[in-house]
């Protein structure tokens, strides 16, 4: 067991943070650096970039040598699901409406849910339009469509 | 007394009818949100800040702190009756509040956690209000240099007194401040980060980055646990405190209050540190610290006030210098911006009824919530036992209405789904979230100073150790991260974190 890298904590996170830092600093040179005295627009994302590689390499190593605390696991279908109703809301509210966005949120998210049912979903989906049109359309007067067609 | 003719202007803005009804608002919707656990004042103020957009900048900003600690106050309730802490400052209050609920003094424990609140609040009211117009004074006398040092002493503190560890917390707090950079360059002009996108020109909405961090976040590790909940239904004729307890009470609060204000103006102190902080004198000053873990009145009494002091003394710094102490004040700053205010000790002067007005509804939130809350007991407790999977979706709905209101734009919602993942991501491997909240705000203002303060010098370094508030500044930030380096500190600070989990 002596060199297992999977689940660590630390590895992975090194791993993000020298790639993350790596690529701004990468991307930061396309701007002009200017000088100390008067630095241009790629300076400081550069020295920032640079100082986070650096220290996701010392995370990354410390994962490697010390181990450290292992990765907490999440459920991947949660994070898919709730990430994909967020789009579908986002796709349906100003093309369709609120109407079908609304139910087609509740659906998605609710499905991530060991409690899913048909009955609670439309239920659910229900309720929420009616506040939405209480609350945000009637109260507060958001220019957000019931229906859009 | 200078300050007592401010509190009258405060007073005059914060008692508008409107200001009084938005306070209200804001107080009641946030312990209703406060209290559903796993729901920390954090993601609920992200949840509805943009609500508060369309409001006059006093109304808006009355009403987000009367979430704020709405929701501190709400986190408390359910640490007493269920023993699930809302959010980490009250993971204190679940350890002697919820023995007290257990041995039938529920309703004697959500009246105490409300009235040591209520004092402490009141005292820390009169302390924002008599130190910071002294403190703005201070900062009015400095330059690029001494608030570039500010900020990197606030970082830094920030993310020592964050849970977690240090390292993966600087690497979050560098992650944020590069985040924060994507935009027009202030100086040039140039378009950094944008990729060819117009819309990212202005930077990327904190708000949809804080509630795919926080809020849909939460939601993908919550769902999971979803169970029914056992919940300590206190009675209502058990609500009265009695002359015992009231007066084992009374000294923790005052003790409490006083530490949660010293320590709520700190860089990167706040609620959290504050509570732990009473906790630990209070059991040190016990005559019989057997007690404490069993239902100690001053256990509660204590962290409950030292909390609520924290919470609000940490708005001195975000008001008189634009230094948000912690992410709360981070989301306080990005709101203040949307309104065209920029924080520092300037907002003082330009706009009094903003800063004074705020100050005052403080108070009259506080004392709303004492009013509001004890009659309302059985409404939170039947709130308490609502199952996650109504919740979620809710969050979720009002969330996405909230993202696009902000700027009548899809856009936010797209950029609260990937950083949905990046949280998850950041979950999955340990790391704090809040510190890159903080990077996110301060991004913009670093560079600014930096670059202002090496143009002064003509590129000279040496500027950062010329000014000599600079200097203590730097060094002390320095030393701090050298001490958490060394490992003998690090061990004892993850026993003092594990000992109060």
């Amino acid at each position: 067991m002596f060199f297992r890298l999977k689940d660590k904590a630390d590895v992975e996170a090194g791993l993000f943070f020298t790639l993350f830092g790596g690529l701004t600093a990468g991307l930061s040179l396309q701007y002009q650096m200017g000088t100390i005295a008067a630095m241009g627009p790629g300076m400081f994302p550069l020295i920032l970039g640079i100082m986070l590689t650096a220290i996701g390499l010392i995370i990354l190593a410390k994962g490697v040598m010390a181990g450290g605390e292992t990765i907490r696991s999440l459920s991947l279908k949660a994070a898919f699901l709730i990430t994909l109703s967020l789009l579908v809301f986002a796709a349906l509210v100003l093309a369709v409406g609120l109407v079908a966005a609304v139910p087609a949120q509740v659906f998605i998210a609710l499905w991530a849910s060991d409690h899913f049912t048909l009955k609670r979903a439309i239920a659910l989906s229900i309720g929420l339009l009616l506040f939405c049109y209480l609350v945000f359309i009637y109260f507060l007067g958001v220019a957000v469509p019931m229906i859009a067609i | 007394m200078e300050f007592l003719n401010h509190l009258g202007l405060g007073f005059e803005a914060a008692l508008s009818l409107n200001n009084l009804t938005f306070c209200f608002i804001g107080v009641l919707v946030g312990t209703a949100i406060g209290i559903l656990p796993g729901l920390g004042p954090l993601a609920t103020i992200a949840m509805l800040l943009p609500l508060t957009y369309s409001l006059d900048p006093v109304t808006g900003l009355i009403m987000i702190s009367g979430i704020y600690y709405g929701a501190q106050y709400g986190g408390s309730t359910t640490a007493i009756l269920v023993n699930l802490p809302g959010e980490s400052s009250s993971v204190v209050s679940c350890l002697d509040g919820h023995q007290m609920a257990r041995n039938g003094r529920a309703g004697a424990a959500l009246a105490i956690a409300a009235i040591g609140s209520f004092f402490a609040g009141t005292i820390a009211t009169m302390l924002i209000a008599a130190f910071s117009p002294v403190l703005a004074e201070v900062a009015f006398l400095f330059g690029p240099v001494e608030y570039f040092a500010m900020m990197v002493l606030g970082l830094t503190a920030a993310t020592l007194l964050a849970h977690g560890s240090f390292i993966k917390g600087v690497a979050m707090v560098l992650t944020g401040l590069i985040l924060g950079l994507v935009g027009a360059d202030i100086n040039s002009g140039t378009y950094r980060f944008t990729f060819g996108y117009f819309s990212l020109t202005e930077g990327i909405e904190f708000v949809a980055v804080a509630m795919g961090l926080f809020a849909f976040t939460d939601i993908v590790t919550n769902i999971r646990g979803d169970q029914a909940r056992d919940v300590t239904t206190p009675s209502l004729r058990n609500l009265w405190v009695n002359g015992k307890e009231a007066k084992e009470a009374a000294l923790p609060v005052v003790r409490g209050t006083a530490i949660g204000s010293v320590l709520g103006l700190l860089p990167g102190g706040g609620a959290m540190i504050s509570s732990f902080a009473s906790y630990a004198i209070e059991k040190r000053l016990a005559k019989r610290p057997e007690e404490f873990g069993h239902g100690a009145i001053a256990g509660l009494a204590g962290p409950e006030a030292a909390n609520n002091a924290g919470a609000q003394t940490s708005f001195i710094p975000m008001l008189t210098l634009g230094i948000p102490s912690n992410g709360v004040m981070a989301l306080m700053i990005g709101a203040l911006m949307v309104h065209n205010i920029a924080p520092g000790p300037y907002v003082m002067v330009s706009n009094p009824e903003v800063f004074w007005g705020l100050i005052a509804s403080m108070w009259i939130g506080n004392a709303m919530l004492v009013v509001l809350n004890l009659p309302l007991i059985p409404l939170w407790v039947r709130l308490i036992q609502i199952h996650y999977w109504i919740l979620y979706p809710i969050i979720l709905t009002v969330c996405c209405v909230g993202l696009f209101s902000i700027e009548n734009s899809l856009q936010p919602i797209y950029f609260a789904a990937g950083f949905t993942l990046v949280g998850c991501l950041f979950w999955r491997f340990r790391a704090e979230a809040a510190p890159l909240l903080l990077g996110l705000i301060l991004g913009p203002l670093m560079e600014e100073h930096f670059r202002r303060a090496l143009l002064l010098s003509n590129g000279d370094l040496a500027i950062f150790y010329r000014s000599p508030l600079s200097i203590v500044m730097l060094s002390v930030a320095a030393v701090m991260c050298l001490v958490i380096l060394l490992p003998q500190i690090r061990r004892s600070r993850s026993v003092a974190f594990t000992e109060n989990a």
